[in-house]
């Protein structure tokens, strides 16, 4: 099973990742697909917060920040991968700290590729983004590239996914498919 | 008329032209204070709403005064209404005739559709 989860900020998006892609490992390997790069002392705590919420879950963790198809290189591809997220994901590949964030727009190309392989390649995986499309801001045309990029990517993972489930207020909007529980 | 909305880049051009049998002639796409309602399908009403409030017209009024003319049509508009209220009062202002004006478009619709990644929600 592919589910992809979006929806707004703090809604419960990793949570409902990690029941899912519990339940679907059924006691077997289950991944969780690290993507986010820490910045700060705020990003440490995040970080250690994501850590604490499943521990005990029986989640092997691999950090892949870039580049999602090298988690592949060791992991079993009957396994269930849980990447959250999408999001931060494109923001690495796109804005790299380790080149000092300097925008790199062909990544979001090359990141959405990926994003199709790795999603044909693997048995399960869950998938988390965020639903950032309704605001009435303005933003800079860098960021604009971002979010369009974001959007295209998430409209082509709701392709491919069995379930798509939108969270609104910790309520869940399945636009596609169902949940198993 | 079949209303369509959903946030920036959601699908819902893609999803008109597929649903209705749309080709790029029946679309018509907002641009200034005008609309040509003789097309099959009026897309990005949110670029006709900012003229209107750049030009100080009232949308809604604009839709009632031409409502025997969009009664057919495919009408698609951005869902920009869940973000922080904008510091710009120009924008504050668009964005509260845009909601005015998709309020009224979704009462007067037979059909109301949201798009969220490419995928339709019917909500009537």
């Amino acid at each position: 099973m592919k589910a992809f989860i979006s929806g707004g900020a703090k809604n419960g998006k990793t949570t409902l990742g990690q029941d899912l892609a519990v339940y679907l490992a059924a006691g077997g390997t289950h991944y969780y697909v690290a993507t986010m790069i820490s910045a700060d002392a705020e990003d440490d705590e995040r970080i250690r917060r994501h850590i604490a919420d499943r521990a005990g879950l029986g989640f092997e963790t691999i950090e892949c920040p870039r580049h999602i198809l090298s988690c592949l290189d060791t992991a079993d591809r009957n396994g269930v991968f849980l990447l959250d997220s999408v999001t931060a994901l494109l923001q690495n590949e796109i804005f790299p700290p380790g080149k000092n964030y300097a925008p790199d727009l062909p990544a979001a190309e090359r990141c959405m590729r990926e994003l199709l392989k790795f999603v044909r390649s693997v048995r399960s995986a869950v998938l988390v983004s965020d639903y950032i499309f309704s605001d009435a801001g303005e933003y800079d045309p860098m960021t604009e590239r971002y979010r369009r990029a974001l959007a295209g990517i998430d409209r082509m993972l709701a392709r491919e996914c069995d379930t798509v489930v939108e969270l609104a207020a910790g309520r869940r909007i399945v636009h596609k498919g169902v949940l198993p529980f | 008329m079949v209303f369509i909305f959903g946030g920036a880049y959601q699908g819902k051009t893609d999803f008109a032209r597929q649903a209705f049998s749309l080709a790029e002639g029946d679309i018509f796409s907002c641009s200034g204070t005008e609309i040509d309602f003789s097309r099959r399908c009026v897309d990005n009403i949110e670029n006709f709403t900012l003229a209107c409030t750049h030009a100080g017209i009232d949308p809604v009024e604009y839709f009632r005064a031409h409502r025997g003319e969009w009664e057919k049509c495919i009408l698609i508009c951005r869902d920009m209404f869940c973000g922080v209220v904008p510091m710009g009062a120009e924008t504050r202002a668009w964005r509260q005739d845009t909601g005015r004006l998709t309020q009224y478009l979704s009462r007067e619709a037979e059909r109301v559709s949201r798009i969220f990644c490419g995928l339709e929600q019917r909500l009537k």
